[in-house]
């Protein structure tokens, strides 16, 4: 108890060092305090990124080593290849069940595409054009691309990628569409082969396989592609002109009805972690999957949105070292000039018998009751201060973010979103770049406890680093001899 | 009648000269005689407080025959003051910063009420079992007497209620009123200086005082009251006082005096 009273006395004694010292810990907690909530803003935003992309995993096919045995130079070289690439095992429907059955996911969709012709309407005219989907199909082989049709079917909203990154735009849409489009015969065709076919809302449009069976669907939603993404086309209608969009359980239904159908699946998996791609990997090629097939994940996209970010993120830690640095070693030689003026002190403490352990504990507590105030002070000046700077950072991904959800809103079908489809909207918009950004209302969201605590954990070692010139001299001096200089 | 005991102890000084420590014992039994109660208890038993046994000391930078002190034998009673005189490189210093405890023997040892300085905590050893007194005084200038007084009372985990009122009573044990309490020490004479110095010393009730000088910077009256309250204190409260000193008037109050001779 000693001590501390010891050390306010000193404290009270040193008045005009203390408040040197004082103003470079207030000064230094000011500048960590601002330092800590930019960074802890920048991590929220890269955070909010992050969190806006599901942890997505797609199958793709590993080009890389199906080329790797591939000589041109043979003569039977591309036919090998060929008869290759068509004997690598493609999937269904129940082997992505099979895939999703693992611990590593957290939920699928897939998107799921066959070919069919036109029974009552006629195909959209345009040149070689028909949009082959990426994907692995499974069936008749080249069934799709000679059909007029490509109807793909969607298992999810999430599944929805076009209308959702802008490629589709609803042009029209019936009021319960999004009550009953995943499950049903209901589909969404192309303004363009509307207009060419005079199809309305709510009309029914028949479809038939090569081998004879008919479907019927009715339009519950008119959409048209948005070319400025797409560039020019030589076509006078867009790729899309002739895809047909259900939902998967239709297509599964016709599946199931046609066998020998042309039909290509795409699968996305939402995965837990990144880390565990290789392990899911390896557990997908034991149930079955070839090898020629590798999992892709959306990582990258997920982390390119918050390279600014980063870089603020960055620049912020680099000042906040410099600070601490220069803090540090000014604190460290005011500590060195404070102990040779004390040695006296020192020399007369150690002889009427106080311990070098309470002795250093004296001098150390006088640093860090001054260091307590100053951090104080310091951090409630940087709070207000940083409110600002932070909020003026989150206030463009906050404009950015909103414009965003207004288009991907107005892609689904604008106005009609706005009744019961308006949540599961957002809900699926989440996981598919939309960080969801909030402007901070009060101090303590900037400075949360989060950073409080790095602060105080900052200065107490700024305190013990700039303590160690009194810790090691107390521990080399001689009582004896300091007093008989003194002397 | 003087009863002298001769023991030279050969050494080196820091240049290698060959030189030895001479002890000479001087006990005043015409003193004691004057004297009832110093008499009774020199009759009596003695009363080792501290015995310093065969000690030696060498700077750890010295070269292996090249000591401070060497091979020094002392014994020192409780109620009697003591005097250790000796010309400048005698070790002197030395002897008296073995026996505070600031420093330790790098041979032999020395016994302080039946327990070895070597074993000790001599922080403790220097804050509770005895009292040190400066010829500089050595107290902190930017607190009033009581407080330093009470700032070695804490040091020593003594626990009184009171402790600014032990303080004045302490203060005018050696002589000074309670009003040279709340004055700050730099404020005051030498002999003030040095009676706090003394009252600081006491604050903890040791059993022995250890004094470096503490009358080298006083008037020849001041250093007669100061070695009177020295006197009191060995021969009415039972203490044990060494004093280090070159000062004649020091040695004629002493009970034994220990020279410290170095001879080639």
């Amino acid at each position: 108890m000693f001590i501390l009273k010891n050390a306010w006395i000193s404290i009270k004694r040193n008045k005009g060092r203390n408040i040197l010292i004082g103003i470079i810990i207030l000064i230094i907690a000011c500048a960590c305090t601002i330092t800590l909530a930019i960074k802890n803003t920048a991590s929220y935003l890269i955070d909010s990124y992050k969190n806006a992309y599901d942890k997505e995993v797609t199958i793709s096919f590993d080009r890389e080593n199906m080329m790797k045995n591939f000589d041109p130079s043979q003569e039977d070289g591309r036919e090998s290849a060929r008869e290759k690439f068509d004997n690598i095992a493609s999937f269904t429907v129940g082997d992505i069940q099979s895939f999703a059955d693992s611990k590593y996911i957290e939920s699928y969709y897939y998107t799921y595409s066959i070919g069919l012709n036109g029974n009552n309407i006629e195909k959209a005219e345009i040149e070689s054009n028909n949009n082959m989907p990426n994907g692995f199909g499974h069936g008749k082989e080249n069934n799709m691309s000679s059909t007029d049709f490509t109807l793909t079917g969607y298992s999810s909203l999430d599944a929805m990628s076009e209308f959702i990154n802008g490629t589709y735009t609803m042009n029209e849409i019936t009021d319960d569409a999004w009550d009953i489009a995943f499950d049903g015969n209901y589909i969404f065709i192309n303004k363009e082969l509307a207009d060419y076919n005079d199809l309305n809302l709510n009309d029914k449009i028949k479809l038939e396989s090569d081998d004879g069976n008919t479907y019927e669907f009715e339009i519950i939603g008119i959409f048209k592609e948005n070319e400025e993404e797409n560039g020019e086309s030589m076509s006078m209608f867009s790729n899309s002109a002739n895809t047909l969009v259900t939902n998967a359980n239709a297509v599964t239904d016709i599946t199931t009805k046609d066998e020998e159908i042309h039909s290509t699946i795409n699968p996305t998996f939402i995965i837990d972690s990144y880390d565990n791609v290789e392990k899911l990997q390896d557990e997908f090629y034991e149930k079955g999957l070839d090898e020629n097939f590798i999992l892709q994940t959306n990582e990258e996209i997920a982390l390119s949105g918050v390279s600014s970010i980063e870089n603020i993120n960055s620049f912020a830690t680099t000042f906040l070292s410099l600070t601490l640095i220069i803090g540090g070693i000014v604190l460290f030689v005011i500590n060195m000039i404070n102990i040779r003026e004390r040695k006296y002190e020192i020399g007369v403490l150690r002889t009427i018998g106080i311990s070098k352990f309470k002795l250093t504990m004296q001098f150390v507590s006088e640093l860090v009751i001054v260091s307590i105030v100053a951090l104080i002070l310091g951090a409630g000046i940087g709070a207000v201060s940083s409110k600002g700077v932070s909020n003026y950072l989150l206030e463009s991904e906050i404009n950015s973010s909103n414009e965003r959800t207004e288009e991907i809103g107005k892609n689904f079908g604008g106005k009609t979103m706005n009744g019961g489809m308006l949540d599961r909207g957002k809900g699926a918009m989440r996981g598919k770049g939309m960080p969801v950004v909030e402007a901070y209302d009060s101090i303590d969201a900037v400075v949360d406890m989060k950073v409080l605590l790095e602060l105080l954990g900052i200065g107490l070692s700024l305190v013990l680093v700039s303590s160690i010139a009194s810790m090691v001299s107390i521990q080399r001096f001689s009582p004896l001899t300091i007093l008989k200089e003194r002397s | 009648m003087k009863n002298n005991k001769k023991n030279n102890y050969v050494s080196k000084d820091k240049l290698g000269n060959n030189f030895t420590h001479k002890q000479i014992v001087e006990t005043d039994e015409e003193k004691i005689k004057n004297d009832k109660d110093i008499k009774e208890k020199n009759t009596s038993s003695k009363n080792i407080i501290l015995s310093i046994k065969n000690a030696s000391y060498r700077y750890s930078d010295a070269e292996d025959d090249d000591y401070a002190l060497r091979d020094v034998s002392f014994d020192f009673e409780s109620g009697k003051m003591y005097a250790i005189k000796g010309r400048s490189g005698t070790g002197k210093t030395t002897l008296l910063s073995l026996i505070s405890g600031l420093e330790r023997c790098t041979e032999g040892e020395i016994i302080f009420d039946k327990k070895s300085l070597n074993s000790m905590n001599l922080d403790k050893y220097r804050n509770s079992d005895i009292g040190i007194v400066f010829q500089s005084y050595n107290l902190l200038p930017f607190m009033t007497s009581a407080e330093n007084i009470i700032l070695s009372m804490d040091v020593s985990g003594l626990k009184i209620k009171n402790k600014k009122e032990k303080a004045i009573e302490l203060m005018e044990k050696v002589g000074l009123k309670e009003t040279y309490a709340d004055r700050k020490v730099l404020r005051l004479s030498g002999g003030e200086q040095q009676r706090v110095a003394i009252a600081r010393s006491l604050s903890y009730n040791p059993k022995m005082i250890i004094a470096d000088e503490p009358t080298g910077n006083l008037d020849k009256q001041t250093e007669t009251e100061i070695l009177e309250i020295f006197k009191k204190l060995a021969h009415e409260e039972n203490k044990c006082v060494i004093i280090v000193t070159h000062s004649q008037n020091v040695c004629d109050t002493v009970d034994v005096i220990y020279d410290l001779k170095k001879s080639k």
